[in-house]
């Protein structure tokens, strides 16, 4: 009689397509077990990557899903955060690895799945902004921003969010007008009281914000015109939850 | 040490009346049209994160009485709960004050791999220390008593030496935790290994019962010719099943009744018309 540990590593090893194990039950049980795993994963793999599923087809992305889910199989029960490793994935995957903007796609889509369901956090209030004001010059430059966890920046080297856009919007206009070498895209993804938005920046503002978010101080990132105000808008949107000096 | 759950003490938050397991589909509707419906029942693991959907679960938690089920916890795991996930549990528990929590008496943990499936434990006395032991951590842990649901199986073990039933009875004997009775599991694992489904039903403790679910299974005859019923939560309560309610109200009382339904999710007419019917029967009973 195998001890419970044992017994459930090895029917776990078969259920992710192994070997049959000794004191198993009929395979063809096991089978329905297989089938629901699978279907669940592939469907949170499919909800997370709507853009990917709708540019490969049905067809194409769960044969891509099947072997990712049993070379990457979910490490915990929450699977809002599961397929983080689905882009590097796709872009050694035969028959996609040639589409360079696949994988990118695929990260823009888990930087929307991250940003959708991170945890809620309190922005940076008045009185904080007040006395961030209130301090001087070389303090100031001291100041590191702790960013709000459903804010993040993102570099494509491909316009794959507009193709993200157009696939989504089933826009075919918009899709034929996209020059798959018009990149690279610097993009800002955040959750609003309106949804997810994800739009372009300019490269210096990207590289400033970024930095800001890695959490650098503010002297080390504030390098360049124009970025007094696109600070004050981050303060203002709430990208910042918290100062550390 | 907690006070075991005891039905007698417990009933108030969620009403003896049938409820609707609540499911993304419907989210706008519920909101915007906010049906007459005793108490809802949601996916913990849905919840977890914030944003929208958080936002969703505190408005129905505004207006209706809610209870959370927990689908991911694995109480049946050898190698020990996910301290991440049963935090996670604690902190919904807690922001939410839902009216009843509960898990699976199953596994989908192993070798830090989650199967996304509620797996069969074998009913061995060491799988039973093991559900008490984390039936335990997660109470202490959410500071309240728990309600186990027993599952649907298709295989059993050749070394299980506990009829299930009194595994269950056992677990919430030990740990203090209530019962949640699936009519539908019990129909259904009772069809695939030739068990009898009332006594089943009449092994349980009548106090430990905190809550019943209904759902539809279907049946699939496999490659062998062998028939096995399927709990897939996509169709209609059978009447076998109505039947075993019945039996269940008989011997338990009324209870807080769930109408599950978990794959091609129809119009939700459809559930409060499936949850109409327990009430009717409920009150037949």
């Amino acid at each position: 009689m195998p001890a419970l540990r044992e017994l459930q590593s090895a029917m776990g090893n078969a259920l992710l397509g192994g070997a049959a194990m000794e004191h198993m039950p009929e395979s063809l049980l096991l089978d329905i077990h297989r089938n629901t795993s699978l279907g669940t994963l592939s469907n949170a793999l499919s909800l997370t990557f709507p853009a990917i599923r709708r540019l490969v087809g049905a067809g194409f992305f769960e044969t891509a899903a099947q072997e990712f889910i049993r070379s990457h199989p979910p490490a915990r029960a929450y699977l809002n955060d599961y397929g983080r490793e689905f882009p590097a994935f796709l872009a050694q995957f035969p028959h996609a690895a040639g589409l360079a903007y696949l994988a990118d796609v695929a990260r823009l889509e888990w930087a929307v799945n991250c940003a959708l369901h991170a945890p809620d956090a309190v922005p940076l209030d008045l009185a904080a902004l007040g006395a961030l004001a209130a301090l001087a010059p070389a303090q100031m430059a001291a100041v590191r921003f702790v960013p709000h966890p459903a804010v993040c920046t993102l570099r494509l080297d491909t316009p794959a969010d507009a193709i993200w856009r157009a696939v989504l919007e089933q826009d075919d206009a918009a899709m034929r007008s996209i020059n798959p070498a018009a990149g690279p895209a610097w993009l800002l993804i955040e959750r609003t009281t309106l949804g997810i938005q994800v739009r372009r920046m300019e490269r210096m503002a990207w590289a400033f914000t970024q930095r800001l978010f890695a959490g650098e101080p503010l002297q080390a990132a504030l390098d360049g015109e124009g970025l007094d105000a696109l600070l004050a808008d981050h303060l203002a949107s709430g990208r910042f939850t918290g100062i550390a000096q | 040490m907690l006070e075991p759950f005891d039905i007698k003490r417990q009933a108030g938050p969620i009403p003896a009346a049938a409820g609707i397991g609540l499911r993304f589909p419907h989210h706008e509707q519920v909101l915007h049209t906010h049906p007459e419906v005793p108490w809802f029942e949601v996916h913990a693991e849905n919840y977890f994160g914030g944003g929208a959907a958080r936002r969703t679960l505190e408005a129905v938690r505004r207006d209706y009485p809610l209870s959370l089920h927990g689908v991911g916890l694995s109480l049946g795991s050898a190698e020990g709960l996910d301290p991440m996930h049963l935090q996670r549990l604690a902190e919904l528990t807690q922001a939410i004050e839902p009216g009843l929590v509960s898990e699976h008496l199953s596994w989908s943990i192993s070798g830090g791999r989650y199967f996304a499936d509620l797996l069969p434990l074998p009913m061995t006395e060491e799988a039973l220390e093991v559900v008490c032991c984390h039936v335990q951590q997660t109470q202490e842990r959410l500071k309240r008593p728990i309600l186990l649901e027993n599952p649907s199986t298709y295989l059993q073990f050749r070394h299980s030496c506990i009829p299930e039933w009194e595994f269950l009875a056992a677990v919430a004997a030990r740990t203090g935790c209530g019962i949640l009775c699936d009519l539908n599991n019990i129909f259904v694992s009772a069809g695939n290994h030739g068990w009898d489904p009332l006594t089943y039903l009449h092994a349980l403790p009548e106090r430990s019962i905190g809550e019943l679910h209904l759902a539809g299974h279907a049946t699939r005859t496999l490659e062998n010719g062998r028939v096995v019923r399927i709990d897939n939560h996509g169709s209609r309560v059978a009447a076998e099943v109505w039947t075993l309610y019945e039996e269940a109200l008989r011997r338990f009382g009324a209870r807080p009744t769930l109408i599950e339904w978990d794959t091609d999710i129809p119009a939700f007419e459809v559930l409060q018309d499936q949850a109409a019917e327990a009430t009717d029967r409920a009150r037949a009973a």
